[in-house]
């Protein structure tokens, strides 16, 4: 081993010491690590799901026209013609009354039993019109909704357009507030592990002069503490990760059915990347936290 | 150390034009009463004060000029002892001696053969795991000096080291730091114990009100 290795084994020994030696407050930072990212973390989980289902339903946002149940064939296809032309649909797909009911059927997956007792067909037929990729948007979708409505043999159109809208305002407000409270907390965070570690410092006041009477560089007095703030937020980080992942299997059951039949998929915890990146969070912020109380003044 | 003045608040000098030459392994004593810049002198030498004006040469540095990472690897070059000892309380006597050697990465085998064999030299090796509030005034001085010189310095600096001992220790303490000078190790000793100085007969270079008033050349040698 070099002589860096010991040394690094040394710090690592000198920030678990400096943990043990003051359990309470060394607690109280991982605590507080551990609260913030349980509170970002909530959010940024439901951001990722939320974003993920606006992912989903990318591909399948399209505009419905539902037609008059005395459409011909032959009306049928010179509608169809006629949608193809207007700027901004992509296909069109004629679905018939019994395909919307199997389609139903399909999405419905293990309730679909309670669709047999029905004695007549009550889905309209429908020209589903897919848009060019410009035009997946809540203004795409108006300007070819409005293109198609008052055409002979419609009778009305599905754009899905408000919930989109609606939708995208909720995931930018689930943003907002997620971003606006993980800044606060982050800051509220630092200058509680800033605070620890100070006190920490100050606690050790009389081995870092002896430190440095001995001739312990800068590096080698405050990497210890650095350690120690890192070690630290890496413990909030782990305990967070546990609790979301016990706050989401508790609260995923009560939802769960709802979101698969509207979604087709369940809400997912994160990956294991992104758990990493939770603890790497929590990390980080102990490490800043010493950084910041490390910058308020020692030197050898 | 040429025409260095040191003064912590404007127009108040704890040292005023001081000029002095310490030769490699030359033993001197700093002596003059509380506050005539014993400690100050000392405070220069090792880097943890600069001059106001002067400049000092220790170990081939310039320390008016010297940056703050150049500090540290001087230091490692220099023992130094206190009246207060500077043990840590809750460390053992062993763990106290090794942050010397911690400091500069050496492996932690390296470490105890060394720390050992400076214990033993002073007597302390059957302390080793004790904590030193648990030792007398005398050992726990022991183990400062250990600690000074596990690292086998050049300039040892000692800041009235027997300020807290009894006679009987005193001799004992100032004995084991006259014995680093045996071994080609400078020696400054600030005491304002005029009965030590008259003792060891050692060059004495005398402080007052932060001037040198007086330099006395070795009479005779004791050790």
């Amino acid at each position: 081993m070099t002589r860096t290795t010991y040394k690094w084994l040394l710090f690592i020994r000198t920030a678990i010491r400096g943990i043990t030696s003051s359990p309470v407050t060394s607690a109280i930072s991982v605590v507080t690590i551990g609260v913030t990212l349980v509170l970002v973390g909530a959010f940024a989980l439901l951001l990722r799901n939320m974003e993920e289902l606006l992912d989903q339903f990318g591909d399948d946002l399209r505009v419905t026209a539902y037609l008059e149940s005395d459409v011909s064939g032959e009306a049928l296809r010179g509608l169809e013609e006629r949608i193809r032309k207007i700027p901004g649909v992509d296909d069109v797909e004629a679905v018939s009354q019994g395909e919307a009911l199997e389609r139903f059927r399909a999405s419905v997956g293990s309730g679909s039993a309670l669709l047999d007792g029905l004695e007549i067909n009550p889905l309209p037929a429908s020209l589903e019109i897919s848009l060019s990729q410009d035009r997946r948007s809540a203004e795409g979708m108006e300007s070819v909704a409005k293109a198609i409505e008052g055409l002979a043999g419609v009778e009305s159109l599905s754009s899905g357009r408000d919930w989109v809208e609606g939708y995208l305002r909720a995931v930018a407000l689930v943003r907002g507030i997620g971003v606006g409270l993980g800044i606060i907390l982050a800051l509220a965070t630092l200058l509680i592990v800033a605070n620890t570690i100070r006190l920490g410092i100050f606690a050790r006041r009389d081995e870092l002069e002896i430190l440095s009477l001995v001739g312990a560089s800068r590096s080698f007095v405050q990497t210890p503490f650095l350690l120690e703030g890192a070690l630290q937020g890496a413990a909030g980080g782990a305990i967070a990760l546990g609790l979301l992942y016990a706050l989401f299997r508790l609260v995923l059951p009560g939802f769960e059915f709802g979101l698969e039949l509207l979604v087709g998929s369940a809400p997912r915890f994160f990956s294991s990347g992104e758990a990493l990146i939770v603890v790497a969070g929590g990390a980080g912020l102990g490490l800043f936290g010493s950084a910041a109380a490390l910058s308020g003044g020692w030197r050898t | 150390m040429f025409h260095v003045s040191k003064s912590y608040l404007a127009g108040s000098f704890a040292l005023r034009d001081v000029s002095i030459e310490l030769a490699k392994g030359e033993f001197v004593f700093l002596t003059g009463p509380s506050g005539a810049g014993k400690s100050s002198l000392l405070k220069l030498i090792f880097g943890a004060e600069r001059p106001s004006e002067g400049q000092i040469v220790v170990l081939g540095r310039n320390i008016a000029r010297l940056g703050e990472s150049a500090v540290p690897p001087l230091r490692r070059r220099i023992g130094v002892v206190f009246q207060d000892f500077k043990l840590l309380p809750r460390r053992s006597v062993e763990d106290n001696v090794a942050l010397a050697l911690q400091v500069t990465g050496t492996p932690p085998r390296e470490t105890r053969a060394r720390v050992f064999a400076i214990l033993k030299q002073l007597g302390l090796q059957h302390r080793r795991y004790h904590h030193p509030l648990s030792l007398s005034g005398g050992e726990q001085q022991r183990v400062a000096i250990a600690r000074a010189l596990v690292n086998e310095p050049e300039i040892l600096l000692a800041d009235e080291p027997t300020g807290n001992l009894d006679p009987e220790l005193t001799v004992e303490i100032m004995d084991l730091i006259a014995s680093a000078a045996l071994r080609g190790t400078t020696v400054v000793v600030a005491t304002h114990e005029l009965e030590i100085v008259r003792r060891y007969g050692k060059r004495a270079v005398r402080l007052e009100d932060g001037r040198i008033v007086e330099d006395t050349q070795p009479s005779f040698s004791r050790t």
